[in-house]
């Protein structure tokens, strides 16, 4: 968008203009999509992402309506390819709807992470002084408090319910976020350009977000990446523990902690959601990692993802 | 390093104070405020009222935090509603079965990891390099307890070979091989979990130093590779891995919530969870803040090894080498 401004000066020109060098994201996604692994990682979870937003139309039954004349139903079953749960619900319409809530809570807590995460990391690498004093205990405070005790004991007092979960887990996820963007902030804020930034009347939020929350992109997009996983993770212990996600809602977590009761009855419903789990943080992390290698220009070679990948 | 050592401490000590005030604000902001957490819901509202009187639920908050802060300092955890049972008898024991279980499964995983992590920064990308990243992976986007439902499944139930939960079986209370086969299980599960990122860390440690210049002069004056591996290599590489050990000693303590609740194993995460379902939050505010400290004795303890280990650790710097 600023292109647009720059005066195109003198007519005529004798040689073409230079090309401009190819940018941060065209020279990341040649290397990422060199790289197997993060592509297989994109490829399945598109899938997910895909059959998730698809899940009304493609779901065979209704995830919560159970039909009580055909409980536990086998895998392989007409009509109920991986069987019925214990009230006689479709296996597979609830891994379907339950992939909606665990990649929902997954991506809207990375963002949430992310916003808080980069904002009290901004203000306090740029600013420093007391406001970094201030923040930097604080997050010592939060960091202090293991994340499953400090959620649990939030849910708890509150409500356990879906849109709580998200704000605790956002609320409660974003400190590694602060200290990344503070540290790149640190570092950055003593650089030339932003120097002159301010000489030429840049104001501080300007300096902010136009000079430093830019090259700090990179680093913020890998950790929001790999947050995704996390979070889904966090949902599924919170619904298994049953503070997340309530009936008649589904999510791979709660699905589990219903399989583990009914354990001697179909071991294989146990089996289903976790998978679901593992291949879906799996790919997210695979991605996480492929932009780390594709993105972050410090470091030189991809070799050692590369030769794994023999 | 006197003045490192006050510093540092007293630092502690104020995110400490910090915490125990979050903790009393977020019990105080919960809806209804403390009488609805610490009264029981069946009073009628003049005995309610009355009660409230009497606990000092209706003085000001500094006041109610300052009592409370000095009941905690002389280790009075408060009451619990059901049954008026002293915080500090519930919580205690199961501290101590909470370590048997992290304490096993961590040692197992440095026992296995630190070796196995510099075997593989010798060999890069060889086939033991390989299969250790893969069960990182794995092991990063599993969920734990999915895992110890799976291993029920299978070693508890199918083929009948293990116990499939609790601490001890009935009536054999007490009893070690006992204890040590109900172990199994859980132990497996939490040391699959520290394993990944240990082995890791180990080679990455390693190969760090194994680039530096002095290693290359050890090899250029002929010393055999296994001498510089483990007479010069090592003993640097040792020094990040103390850290994380520090850092992670809170784990021991705190870390097993999910294993716990899978097993049924009588430990402090369980009772945590237990206690959030009945709603006993003088409970739940005794295990976070006993968390809490074991979290920053352990980050301190993580500093000063540091120091104490690495001469060349600038101690004067901001926020502590760990930081």
């Amino acid at each position: 968008m600023s292109d647009t401004a720059a005066p195109v000066t003198g007519t005529g020109r004798a040689t073409a203009p230079s090309k401009r060098p190819p940018g941060l994201w065209a020279t990341g996604w040649k290397k990422f999509s060199r790289n197997p692994f993060a592509m297989t990682g994109l490829v399945v979870l598109a899938f997910f992402i895909v059959i998730s937003l698809l899940a009304p139309w493609i779901a065979p039954h209704d995830p919560a309506r159970g039909d009580m004349m055909l409980p536990n139903l086998p895998a392989g079953s007409e009509g109920y390819w991986l069987g019925t749960d214990e009230l006689g619900r479709d296996i597979l319409s609830r891994l379907l709807y339950s992939g909606r809530i665990s990649l929902l809570v997954g991506f809207s807590v990375a963002i949430g992470t992310v916003i808080i995460g980069t904002f009290i990391g901004a203000v306090s690498g740029y600013f420093g002084g007391w406001i970094d004093t201030i923040f930097m205990r604080f997050v010592d405070v939060m960091n202090a408090i293991p994340l499953l005790f400090l959620n649990i004991l939030v849910l708890a007092i509150f409500k356990a319910e879906f849109y709580y979960m998200i704000l605790i887990l956002a609320l409660t996820g974003w400190m590694g976020v602060a200290r990344l963007v503070r540290g790149t902030f640190l570092q950055l804020r003593e650089m030339q350009y932003v120097e002159a930034a301010r000489a030429i009347g840049v104001s501080n939020w300007g300096i902010i977000i136009r000079h430093l929350l830019r090259n700090a992109t990179a680093p913020i997009i890998v950790n929001a990446t790999l947050m995704v996983g996390g979070a889904i993770l966090s949902e599924s212990a919170l619904s298994y523990l049953g503070l997340g996600v309530q009936m008649p809602d589904t999510s791979w977590g709660l699905m589990l902690s219903n399989a583990q009761e009914f354990m001697l009855v179909d071991p294989l419903q146990a089996v289903y959601p976790g998978m679901c789990i593992l291949i879906v943080v799996l790919s997210v992390n695979f991605i996480g990692d492929g932009l780390r290698d594709a993105l972050d220009p410090r470091k030189k070679t991809v070799k050692p993802r590369r030769r794994l990948g023999k | 390093m006197t003045e490192y050592l006050i510093r540092r401490t007293l630092q502690s000590v104020l995110v400490l104070l910090l915490i125990t005030i979050v903790t009393f604000l977020l019990i105080h902001a919960a809806p209804g405020g403390p009488k609805t957490i610490f009264l029981s819901p069946n009073l009628s509202p003049e005995v309610m009222e009355q009660q409230a009187e009497n606990m000092g639920l209706n003085d000001p908050l500094p006041v109610q935090y300052f009592r409370w802060l000095g009941d905690l300092t002389q280790g009075d955890f408060g009451y619990t509603f059901k049954n008026n049972l002293p915080v500090g008898d519930l919580v205690w024991p199961t501290l101590g079965n909470t370590m048997i279980l992290m304490g096993s499964a961590w040692f197992l995983a440095l026992v296995i990891a630190i070796p196995w992590g510099i075997y593989n920064s010798t060999r890069e990308y060889g086939f033991s390099d390989q299969l250790a990243s893969f069960i990182a992976y794995i092991g990063f986007a599993m969920p734990t307890f999915w895992f110890g439902i799976i291993l029920q499944e299978l070693f508890a139930l199918k083929w009948d070979l293990l116990p499939l939960s609790d601490m001890y079986s009935m009536g054999k209370e007490g009893d070690l091989g006992d204890l040590v086969l109900h172990l199994i299980l859980p132990v497996t599960v939490l040391t699959l979990g520290f394993l990944a990122g240990y082995v890791k860390y180990s080679r990455s440690s390693m190969l760090e130093v194994l680039d530096q210049d002095y290693i290359r002069t050890a090899r250029a004056k002929g010393l055999g590779e296994r001498k510089v591996v483990f007479r010069h290599a090592l003993r640097n590489a040792l020094i990040p891995i103390i850290t994380i050990l520090g850092l992670d000693l809170p784990i021991l303590v705190a870390g097993a919530a999910l294993t716990e609740s899978v097993f049924n194993w009588p430990g402090m995460g369980r009772l945590f969870l237990q206690m959030a379902t009945q709603r006993e939050y003088s409970v739940l505010m005794a295990i976070t803040l006993i968390i809490a400290v074991f979290v920053i004795i352990g980050n301190l303890i993580a500093d000063l090894l540091y120091a104490i280990v690495d001469p060349r650790v600038k101690l004067g710097r901001k926020g502590g080498a760990g930081a």
